[in-house]
């Protein structure tokens, strides 16, 4: 048994020996040491599911007396003298299947076509799904909504008519048109739209804030609600667009530099002034 | 400790900075490109504006995953993968220091080069200087 106080300790991927912590996933683990798995459900900031099904690798202990079993990388722990196998026939025959259902289910996504080409399935050898999205129901977007911002989308229905959405299929009363769900989608099947200050995401509408200044488009009313409520920043924040903040505060400095030299001259290349006409100088090693 | 030290009295407004940095976070040598350096000229003074490195950060208070972290070696603040592209950052930073890289679905931010900053290496006045403060 290992003892209870133990918090590091050494595992096997592929042969090498890595040091793995107490509460770590092996997928963790094998990304810090640089050994690829492919992942499409996985995201640093949320609690892995093991929907995807993809990063499938062999586990074993030498007290397991050979046997070997398929663990989603991302769910099973790290463990003292685990051996984990991430390239394996095995492992990769089943990969081959997965992304052989998935390019079955997305027929049209370039992530899974090159996902699949890179294991060598080119056509998938089912049926592919008739008016297929891009959708494979990994459920990220799901996480991300529920963990990060408003949990305002969930899976809806059963089967094969699962899909992600709002509730009811409506407009979703919580959403706050933070776009989040569509940047983390790994296929790029959530979409939003911007038009004339008008973020359009789930079929709902948002009215952007606009910049005091410059007018420019912000962020959604709902979305700065939000964060005013959640985080501990005050509205001030979200007054200004970046650029205008840029300007305020290069106007600062500005101030700063006219006060302490009165009789200031901006430098300029060429001429006696030593600066070279040609900005492009050869770079200087700086270390660190 | 090494910081970034930014002179505005030395600027001549040559923005080889925005190009080395666009560079540095692209790979791809383009003026239009991601660049987290910005050369602003007020009132004759041209005033190189980049990432504060602030120690009670706005952008750390506004992200709902703590996905910006301290590097501990190069004291920046730092956007990790675990950012989730809701954009609460970009529009938090009070000094406009933060922008969005739509590319990767994540927030950019001055990362100091991980202690090498290229707008340093490639400031012809020393406008820009990494150095010990």
């Amino acid at each position: 048994m290992q003892p209870a106080n133990e918090k590091t300790f050494a595992m096997t991927i592929n042969g090498r020996r890595l040091t793995a912590n107490d509460g770590e996933s092996v997928l963790t683990v094998a990304k810090r040491a640089g050994i690829d798995i492919p992942t499409l459900c996985h995201h640093p900031a949320i609690e892995d599911f093991g929907s995807c099904r993809l990063c499938l690798v062999e586990v074993t202990k030498p007290e397991w007396k050979g046997w070997q079993g398929l663990m989603t990388a991302c769910l099973y722990p790290a463990a003292k003298d685990l051996i984990v196998e991430t390239q394996s026939e095995r492992v990769r025959h089943v990969r081959r299947n997965v992304l052989d259902l998935l390019l079955a289910r997305c027929p049209e996504s370039q992530v899974i076509q090159q996902l699949a080409s890179d294991y060598g399935v080119t056509r998938s050898s089912f049926t592919p799904r008739a008016d297929a999205d891009l959708c494979i129901l990994c459920g990220l977007c799901v996480r991300v909504c529920e963990s990060a911002v408003t949990a305002a989308i969930a899976t809806l229905n059963r089967g094969r008519r699962r899909e992600v959405g709002p509730p009811f299929g409506d407009v979703p009363p919580d959403c706050v048109g933070c776009t989040a769900c569509a940047h983390v989608c790994p296929t790029g099947h959530i979409i939003f739209t911007e038009d004339k200050g008008v973020r359009t995401i789930w079929n709902k509408k948002f009215e952007l804030l606009r910049c005091q200044k410059c007018h420019e488009p912000l962020l959604t009313v709902e979305q700065r609600d939000h964060l005013l409520k959640t985080r501990d920043l005050d509205v001030s924040y979200y007054e200004l667009c970046p650029g205008c903040k840029r300007q305020r505060t290069a106007e600062t400095f500005a101030d700063v530099v006219l006060k302490t030299h009165p009789h200031f001259v901006p430098k300029q290349m060429g001429g006696s002034s030593g600066i070279p006409t040609v900005p492009f100088v050869q770079h200087k090693e700086v270390r660190p | 400790m090494k910081r970034l030290i930014v002179r505005p009295t030395e600027c001549t407004h040559c923005r080889n900075c925005e190009l080395a940095c666009a560079f540095y976070h692209s790979g791809v040598p383009t003026p239009v490109g991601p660049h987290v350096i910005e050369v602003r000229r007020v009132r004759t003074v041209p005033v190189p504006l980049t990432c504060l490195q602030c120690d009670d950060a706005a952008c750390v208070h506004a992200c709902p995953v703590d996905a910006i972290r301290r590097n501990e070696k190069t004291w920046a603040l730092e956007v990790t993968d675990r950012c989730i592209g809701c954009h609460a950052c970009e529009q938090a930073c009070p000094f406009g220091a933060m922008y969005f890289r739509e590319e990767t679905h994540r927030a950019l931010k001055c990362d100091l080069c991980q202690g090498r900053p290229t707008c340093a290496a490639f400031c012809p006045t020393d406008a820009l200087r990494w150095a010990e403060s």
